[in-house]
């Protein structure tokens, strides 16, 4: 063991870490030690990943040589402000097993690369505290950003707190370093104490909570007669059809959930049906019997419970005011389908033929006035019109051919079935990306999977191929990867 | 004014005899400058070393006090060129520069200041961005000190030696008639520490005690021939010479360890503190700096002092130079230096260190390492501490199976010149790609994801010029970028001039943010004049017109849908001729900390004050994630979906959210979706508010609508 302490601190630019590490070598200074830390801001701070170093020392009263930069494996304590920020540490291997302490918080602030994916980027939450706790001596990981927030405080503070445990240093000198840096004093020495306190606790480990709990916590009560047809599917799925029941009685009627659950009594008494294949559907099925035309939209933005979301997310305080302001711009697709098939049709032509396909309508609609209530209280009126309506008649005709092919390739391979049920996922969204959603499912569907059901026996891969398929039509907004997959699966599988 | 306040730092530039300074590496600087008595100091702003200028325009009182000119110029040549009053003057100055690249614009004057050379010391203290946090190409300050003949200091990071030597950077420039550089790295100029400061000491000439008559016409004061011819020959006759003398006599450089030893170490100053760590690793010397093996530490590093290097070397088997980055110029030097005086040490560098990139610690432990084995001194401790290194970087890399998500900088939270990059995305999927000379700047980040724009960087305010002839090959006008920062440094010149004297097309939009924001929110000659500002409020479009350019719109940036009509405008029309969009949005990093305590003040006040944020609707989101790809705000991201028949994440605005609407807009011009909502917060409600809530509120809920107040 060397004479200095080294700590080293992850943050995003603008987190307050460089604070954080003058609180540390303030404290030092006051107990007595000679402590030294530098930074490498710049650029970086604008959100960035960044660090920061501290050395101290006690010496003999002579002045020691302090490094400005850590050294792999020599670092006594690693404070980070996020996960993946402290999960990057260790891949540097500054971080080690054999010596560091680590705080880390489990709160995610997700990259722009997690963040601009098609579907799921983000990464791993597991797999990174796996690898913290492979990678440190001990540690302290546990959601401190929650804690500072039901304490008041900036995060920094809290992991001041816990830091305080790990370093030699007495915990006054952090108090007196708060004090002295003289900004938001009350807060900070609130989030210390915080922090110190709860490095007494146990670790606190989180798993992320799986989708049938989430699905448990937000369970939707539906009518007893339609619960029981729920209660006749497999025990797997049950959950998610009630949720979709729901979802479906909330979009249109009963005998449109009477629809809905037809089709899953249909697809659980076939050959090849199993619990998760049954739970996917319900999943999928709901969804997409419950496509978002501007209808929907409306009914949405009018839902109860939706107030209450906005005050809590606005931080308004008693007494405020919330004024909440839609921002809507249909397209003639969008508005035009909601009208009977027949006179939609014609209108869509001859939308089409003056050359006004591309014009659509932006709207900003007050919710919290009368006049933008009334707005879209007359939209949601039209639901009657959705039966005969024209995006009506589309979604119907999309469902039943993916339905149908779902039954196809369950009755060939079971496996491959669900990653069929799966691709629903594709067709999503408004405008542009509903569009070249359709597109790149019809292209799956055409391409890949029809091709595949014509070969006797199915190759063994079918499941693989259509899950790569979609994993590549989620990749990239310009569906270079989709064709470049769809032609090298044709080649090894069908030629 | 700056992004930081320097109300402290200003306190610590006036402390006296037996006082202590405490605080950042690049302050300790800017106290040593007023404690050699500098008559004037300028520069331009850049990490790392912008601070040092930033907290003397705030110091004005100070300045006022002690006479010093302080000029935050408007590059780094005018800043050099102004170092010219130490030519006639015996007066000290001092500027300051983010180097390769301020030094690469200040280059023509620094030529002919080293020509002719000074009277008055004069200093430029250059920010080495150079290694982990760099924002520049990679190359060494060196070069420069080599080619014109300037002398490069390069400390050791300890606050009293960076003060000493920029005290005796002055005496050393004053002595042999040149100017002095003095290079910091990026961690040195942010390091915290202490040192025994003395009291200011105001330059015999200032702004308070002025020069009564000009000085006398002096050829040999000019950089004009023929006595550049003289001025070549003074340089290596009298000034290297009466350097080197001054650098032994004063003990400029250190020797640390046992005078004599089989092997020895010679290092850069500035990584020093590295070196000593990886010796201490090594067994090889302490935590005070006491190495067992003899040390040269450079902290001037151009020029060398050959009996110096001999006197080092002679009696030694070998030596290890420890030199940062490439060519290899210490180590030929040096090389040269045994060779002549035919001394027989072998030389070990760059063939055990890496010939670039920073000397980190785990590179210098690998080559002390080789170093110490080559010479059959091995140190076990230091192997057994990379040989842990490597075991525990083999189950890194079989713990991760995939590589980490990168985090690089972007704009910030409702920073204006987001829309303008989120108009070109639409716009290229509109019209197809246009080619996009990118600049120097915050706007540089936009090459970044999700906007991935960008085919060329040529330097600070070259994007125009860098597209000239690319305007005059394709059949699509080149978008140019240029931010307001960039259009006064060099970009008004280089770029519209040439544009306009040539007649070339192509499409300019400046970034007219108000600040030189990447550099800390520093004042432009087009900032708004403010009380406690230097911003002049010169107006772009005017000097644009002055200089003949006819086309110009002005865009207010979050307009997204105008934005990107007007682009598309200027980029299909067919006329002639530069077009030029100015994008007006101010900085927002600026803007909020303008704003926060003022409307903090007015809401205790009982004032009504809106709040504006924006929010995605959970439910109506669909998770596809294209308004993100069109903004990239760090408050616009992602959540995990509460609906249990969905999986992927939802997009979600956090509480940073300023409202300043750019993914409302985008999901507009988009035609992208209706999940964004604009959540207005009106804080101490006036009763016209009141009552107007209360009838629609109570008309909604008739209606079997829910609402509140």
């Amino acid at each position: 063991m060397s004479a200095q302490v080294r700590v080293l601190i992850a943050a995003l630019g603008g987190e307050g870490g460089g604070v954080l590490a003058t609180w540390i070598a303030d404290a030092a200074i006051a107990d007595g030690y000679i402590a030294q830390r530098t930074s490498v801001p710049g650029v970086a701070q604008r959100t960035g990943s960044t660090t920061y170093y501290i050395e101290f020392a006690k010496t003999d009263g002579r002045k020691p040589v302090l490094a400005l930069s850590p050294a792999p494996g020599q670092v006594d304590l690693f404070i980070a402000s996020e996960l993946l920020e402290a999960t990057r540490q260790v891949q540097t291997g500054l971080v080690t097993a054999q010596r560091t302490f680590v705080i880390a918080p489990t709160h995610r602030v997700y990259t722009i690369h997690e963040k601009i994916a098609m579907a799921d980027g983000r990464a791993d939450v597991a797999k990174m505290l796996a690898v913290i706790t492979r990678f440190s001596r001990a540690r302290n990981v546990g959601d401190f950003a929650a804690l500072a927030q039901r304490t008041g405080c900036q995060l920094n503070a809290i992991l001041l707190g816990l830091a305080a445990r790990q370093l030699p240093i007495s915990s006054d000198a952090f108090r007196r370093a708060i004090r002295a840096d003289g900004r938001a004093v009350e807060a900070n020495l609130r989030g210390f104490e915080e922090g110190f306190k709860c490095a007494d606790a146990p670790v606190v480990q989180t798993h992320p909570a799986t989708d049938l709990q989430a699905a448990q916590n937000g369970v939707s009560t539906i009518p007893d007669s339609l619960a029981a047809e729920v209660n006749r599917l497999p025990e797997a799925s049950r959950v998610f059809a009630r949720e979709g029941v729901a979802r479906v009685l909330d979009f249109q009627d009963a005998r449109y959930a009477g629809l809905y659950l037809d089709r899953l009594h249909r697809f659980a008494a076939l050959d090849g049906s199993s619990g998760d294949f049954m739970k996917e559907l319900a999943r999928h099925l709901a969804v997409r019997m419950t496509s978002e035309d501007v209808i929907r939209v409306a009914q949405l933005k009018l839902r109860a419970s939706r107030l209450a979301r906005v005050y809590t997310e606005a931080r308004s305080k008693p007494g405020d005011l919330v004024e909440i302001t839609e921002f809507l711009k249909p397209g003639p697709a969008e508005i035009l389908s909601i009208l009977p098939a027949g006179l939609a049709r014609k209108l869509l032509q001859f939308v089409d033929r003056r050359g006004w396909s591309s014009v659509s309508f932006p709207m900003k609609v007050r919710t919290t006035s009368l006049w933008g209530f009334l707005r879209l209280r007359a939209l949601t009126s039209l639901r009657f019109l959705r039966p005969v309506s024209l995006r009506g008649a589309e979604e119907r005709a999309w469902v039943e051919r993916w339905l149908h092919l779902v039954e196809r390739v369950l009755m060939v391979d079971p496996g491959a079935a669900i990653e069929v049920v799966q691709t629903a996922q594709l067709v999503r969204g408004y405008g542009e990306t509903w569009e070249r959603g359709h597109l790149n499912w019809r292209c799956i569907a055409d391409d890949l999977i029809e091709p595949m059901l014509q070969l006797s026996p199915t190759p063994s891969h079918f499941a693989d191929a259509v899950l790569q398929a979609r994993i590549a039509a989620n990749s990239d907004p310009d569906c270079s990867l989709l064709q470049a997959v769809l032609q090298s699966v044709h080649k090894s599988a069908v030629a | 004014m700056a992004e930081v306040s320097f109300k402290r730092e200003i306190e610590s530039l006036k402390l006296k005899d037996g006082e202590t300074f405490h605080g950042e590496g690049i302050i300790a600087v800017t106290k040593a400058l007023l404690q050699s008595g500098v008559t004037y100091v300028g520069g331009y702003q850049g990490a790392p070393v912008g601070h040092l200028l930033d907290v003397l325009v705030e110091a004005r009182e100070e300045m006022e006090r002690l006479g010093v000119h302080v000029e935050p110029c408007t590059n780094e040549a005018a800043a050099a060129a102004m170092l010219g009053a130490s030519i006639n003057y015996p007066i000290r100055g001092a500027v300051t520069w983010k180097s390769i690249v301020g030094t690469n614009v200040a280059a023509d004057a620094l030529s002919n200041l080293a020509s002719p050379g000074v009277k008055g010391g004069a200093l430029i203290i250059v920010g080495e961005d150079y290694g982990e946090g760099a924002s520049v190409i990679q190359e060494r300050t060196h070069a420069f000190a080599l080619k014109s003949s300037l002398w490069l200091m390069d400390p050791r990071p300890d606050l009293p030696t960076i003060v000493n030597m920029v005290e005796k950077s002055f005496e050393l420039s004053e002595v042999s008639n040149t100017p002095v550089m003095m290079e910091l790295r990026i961690r040195a100029c942010h390091l915290f520490g202490s040192f025994a400061a003395k009291t200011n000491k105001p330059g015999e000439r200032s702004t308070q005690a002025r020069f009564d008559a000009p000085s006398p016409f002096e050829y040999i004061r000019l950089a004009h021939p023929p006595v550049t011819f003289i001025q070549e020959t003074d340089k290596f006759r009298r000034r290297l010479p009466a350097a080197q003398d001054f650098i032994m006599q004063k003990g400029l450089n250190e020797t640390m360890g046992p005078p004599v030893g089989d092997i020895g170490v010679i290092v850069q100053g500035g990584l020093f503190n590295v070196l000593n760590s990886r010796l201490e690793a090594a067994g090889l010397s302490n935590i005070y700096g006491e190495p067992s093996i003899p040390l040269l530490v450079l902290n001037v590093t151009h020029p060398l002092a050959p009996k110096q290097i001999e006197n080092f070397c002679a009696g030694k088997k070998s030596v290890l130079i420890v030199e940062e980055g490439q060519p290899d110029f210490l180590e030929q030097a040096i090389g040269q230096i045994l060779r002549k005086a035919d001394l027989n040490t072998r030389i070990f560098g760059k063939d055990v260190l890496p010939m670039g990139g920073e000397y980190t610690q785990r590179v210098m432990g690998e080559g002390l390492a080789a170093y110490l084995r080559a010479n059959g001194l091995t140190s076990s401790s230091l192997e057994e501490w990379l040989a842990s290194i490597a075991r525990n970087m083999e189950e890194v890399r079989s713990a991760f199976d995939a590589p980490l998500p990168m985090r690089p900088p972007g704009l910030c939270t409702g920073c204006p010149e987001r829309p303008v990059f989120a108009a070109m995305k639409i716009l290229r999927k509109d019209i197809g790609p246009t080619h996009v000379a990118a600049d120097i700047g915050c706007h540089a980040l936009a090459t970044f994801a999700p906007f991935d724009q960008g085919n060329s960087i040529l330097g600070y305010g070259m994007s125009l010029a860098s597209a000239a002839a690319v305007a005059n090959t394709q059949t699509r006008k080149p978008i140019s970028i240029m931010g307001d920062g960039g259009f006064w440094h060099n970009g008004l010149l280089t770029g519209v001039a040439g544009s306009v004297f040539n007649r070339n097309d192509g499409v300019l939009v400046i970034m007219n943010n108000g600040y030189s924001s990447a550099t800390g929110a520093q004042d432009l000659p087009s900032s708004a004049p403010t009380d406690d500002g230097r911003g002049r409020g010169v107006d772009i479009e005017k000097t644009l017109r002055g200089m003949g350019v006819k086309a110009i719109e002005r865009v207010r940036t979050y307009d997204v849908a105008r934005v990107t009509r007007k682009l598309k405008a200027a980029i299909t029309d067919k006329s002639k001729g530069l077009k030029v969009i100015i994008a007006d949005g101010e900085c927002q990093l600026a803007r909020q900390r303008r704003i926060r305590p003022e409307n903090a003040k007015a809401v205790a006040a009982g004032k009504r004050i809106v709040r504006t944020r924006f929010w995605v609707d959970p439910e109506v989101c669909t998770g596809d994630h294209s308004c993100i790809r069109l903004s990239g705000c760090p408050s616009l991201t992602i959540k995990p979906n509460e609906d249990p028949l969905r999986t992927d994440p939802v997009a979600h605005v956090n509480n940073d959210c300023v409202g300043c609407g750019v993914c409302g807009e985008v999901s507009h011009a988009a035609q992208l979706c209706p999940s964004f909502a604009q959540i207005d917060i009106v804080q101490n409600p006036n009763w016209l508010d009141r009552i107007r809530r209360k009838l629609s509120a109570k008309a909604i809920r008739i209606l079997g609508g829910e609402a509140r107040g």
